[in-house]
This record gives structure tokens, C-alpha cells and sequence, in this order.
């Protein structure tokens, strides 16, 4: 992702409302994490897990904060029981800002990510997690205060995953 | 001593303390014992501490106790690492370990039957003050003394299996009213809006 895109995408969950970002690192996104970390308003939690990266994220947002989760879409597997227990059972809305490594529009994709890109949305829509594919910056800003919207009003995770233009 | 003994104890001390409980019987003795608007009664095991964590990263000024269990903590390792890097100071977490798998009904033994301490991973992971606590004294003595205090600790409760749980009445709340139930204390207590709540 260049430089400029991440940028942009961190203005847009600022604009968004996001305060709050738990995270594992991955490889299409990771420049927005030294970005976040640099920004005062923002809150960057560093975890071992995305179960915990949910679980922590669901805690700040019960004390009021908007939160996000950044993680890999390895982590929507990883985190699916704190996604649908404390996400979509208890209803805690959460913005999951997924690296979309392996589905049809990742430009990096290999059959080293094939299979856990194909599973992907599946396994979300088998939780009943809404979810949009981001392709490209247009409306970027929008399609964030969007997601985070829907996440408020639904009092469940929303996932925005990145690929295409987000994954050069 | 038995984990029903050390609530009691427990819940003659909350003020304004935001109180996670995992999914155990303690959820059911806790909820038994106070009727405290700031419980947040989560019903799923190996939740409780990161709920609690984000609670006490939202809300630095404000005391916050995670009751757990160590099937529960067995269950979420990776929050001890991740607590020992953050060491959010208002936050203490207890773990009743009775040693077995209690709402199993079969009372199958955990790893810390066997060779595994909690208490000593815990400090291994970064949480500095944490200690392992075997009686009420030590419990009324180092245990609840961390309510006043202002750094993370870490209390591993060695407890006898007790069933006090299936005695008392289950709480009859339901998720969501909990939750809404919570966060309208904490609005009306921290004098702010918390964002996604109910405004049609």
C-alpha cells in the first residue's frame, strides 16, 4: 500500500470516530500502525491474539470509546469465538479492518493465502458479520463512516476487508 | 477456602468499581452477592480479562476487576503477556482456581491440578504483582488490599470445589439488559455518552 493510501486511511477512521485500535500486525496494511501510534488522539493497543485484540477492543467500547480491530483475515478464524460471543452475542460494535490476503482481488495472492482467502467471507456471513470489500481509495473516507455506522446501529463487528489497490 | 467465602469478602468492598465476571459459577454467586449496576456479567468463558482490559484502557481513573477462572485463564494465555506489556494500573484480576473443569459436572481436573502455575506464568509473562493466595486471611490481607492500590495485579485464589452455585438462584437478567444496564451506569457515573447505545 503506498504511503499517501495509508495516510488516507487513517484520517478516515479518524474521521470515522475510531479512537481505540487493537492489533496483530500483517503485511498489506502495516503501514498505518507507526501512523496510528503517532497520532495523540488515538489509542494503539498491541496484542498476542485476535481473540483478545475483540475482546480488548469490546471492553474499550463499553467504556465509550469507537473501536477498531485491525488484524489479518487469519484473525477472523483465529478470533471467530470472541467475534461472536462478545461481538455478536453480547452486541458490541466493532469496525474489523482486515488485510483481505488470498480473496480474488489481493494482488499479492498465492497458494500460500489461496485457501484462507476463499474462507473468508464464508466464515463471516456465517456469524451473520456484514461486511465490505475495499478495492480502491474512492470514497475511502465514506466507506469507513459508513461501516462504522452500520457497526453502531447493528451492535455488532463490521468488517471492511482490503484488497486490490490496498494490497500492491 | 471456597470461592463463594472470597466474593462475599469481595462484595462488601464495591464502590464505584467496574466488576467483569467470566462465565462460572462465580457469574452466578457473584450476581447472587451484588446487585451492583456496574457488573458486567459476561456469559463466556476466556472473555472476561480482555473485556476488563479495555475497560480499564478507556477508563484510566476508574478501578476495574476481572473475576475469572483458571479454566477460564487456561483458555486465554495470551491475554497474560499482553497485560504484562500494557500494566494497566487500575486494574485487578482474580482467578478462582479450584483445580477442575466444575461446570463440566464430571469435575475433570485442569492443568493446574497438575504441574501448571498460574501465578508463576503470570510473572513470567511481565505482571509484576501477582501472587497466589491459599486463605481467607491472605485474601482480606494482600488480595483485597489491591483495591486501593494503583497498579495491575494478578491474584491466583487457590479455592476448594464447592457447588454453593447450583444452590442459589441463577441471575435472570439477560445479556443485552446487563450490557444496557452497565453502560447506562456508566454514563450516568463518568457524566458521558457512550456512543452506540440505544438513541432512535
Amino acid at each position: 500500500m503506498k504511503d499517501e493510501l495509508a495516510k488516507r486511511l487513517v484520517q478516515g477512521l479518524k474521521q470515522a470516530g475510531i479512537d481505540f485500535v487493537t492489533y496483530l500486525p500483517e503485511t498489506r496494511l502495516s503501514q498505518i500502525i507507526p501512523l496510528i501510534r503517532d497520532d495523540p488522539e488515538m489509542t494503539l493497543v498491541a496484542v498476542s491474539n485476535e481473540q483478545e485484540a475483540v475482546t480488548i477492543a469490546a471492553g474499550a467500547t463499553l467504556g465509550g470509546k469507537q473501536a477498531a480491530v485491525y488484524m489479518e483475515n487469519t484473525g477472523i478464524y483465529v478470533s471467530s469465538y470472541s467475534l461472536l460471543t462478545v461481538g455478536r452475542q453480547l452486541g458490541v460494535p466493532l469496525l474489523l479492518v482486515i488485510g483481505y490476503l488470498g480473496g480474488v482481488p489481493d494482488q499479492r495472492n498465492s497458494f500460500l493465502y489461496a485457501t484462507i482467502g476463499k474462507h473468508s467471507i464464508p466464515v463471516l456471513q456465517g456469524m451473520g458479520i456484514d461486511h465490505q470489500i475495499v478495492e480502491d481509495s474512492n470514497n475511502l473516507e465514506g466507506k469507513i463512516k459508513d461501516a462504522v455506522r452500520a457497526a453502531n446501529s447493528l451492535r455488532a463487528p463490521y468488517a471492511l476487508l482490503f484488497a486490490g489497490e490496498f494490497s500492491v | 477456602m471456597i470461592r463463594y467465602e472470597c466474593l462475599e469478602l469481595l462484595a462488601s468492598k464495591i464502590t464505584d468499581q467496574l466488576v467483569v465476571t467470566s462465565q462460572s459459577g462465580q457469574r452466578i454467586e457473584w450476581s447472587h452477592l451484588s446487585r451492583h449496576e456496574g457488573n458486567l456479567l459476561v456469559g463466556m468463558m476466556g472473555c472476561a480479562i480482555g473485556v476488563a482490559t479495555g475497560l480499564a484502557l478507556a477508563l484510566p481513573h476508574r478501578k476495574v476487576i476481572a473475576l475469572d477462572s483458571d479454566g477460564s485463564v487456561l483458555l486465554s494465555l495470551f491475554n497474560l503477556p499482553t497485560l504484562g506489556n500494557l500494566q494497566p494500573k487500575n486494574l485487578v484480576v482474580y482467578v478462582f482456581d479450584n483445580g477442575v473443569y466444575s461446570g463440566s459436572r464430571i469435575s475433570y481436573p485442569t492443568a493446574t491440578a497438575g504441574n501448571t502455575d498460574l501465578a508463576a506464568m503470570a510473572r513470567g509473562a511481565g505482571i509484576k504483582n501477582t501472587r497466589t493466595i491459599r486463605d481467607l486471611e491472605e485474601f482480606k490481607d494482600g488480595a483485597l488490599k489491591a483495591l486501593t492500590q494503583n497498579e495491575l495485579a494478578f491474584f491466583v485464589c487457590k479455592v476448594e470445589e464447592s457447588l454453593m452455585h447450583r444452590e442459589i438462584p441463577r441471575p435472570n437478567t439477560d445479556l443485552a439488559e446487563n450490557k444496557y444496564t452497565f453502560v447506562r451506569y456508566l454514563e450516568r457515573t463518568e457524566e458521558k455518552t457512550i456512543r452506540f447505545v440505544g438513541r432512535g
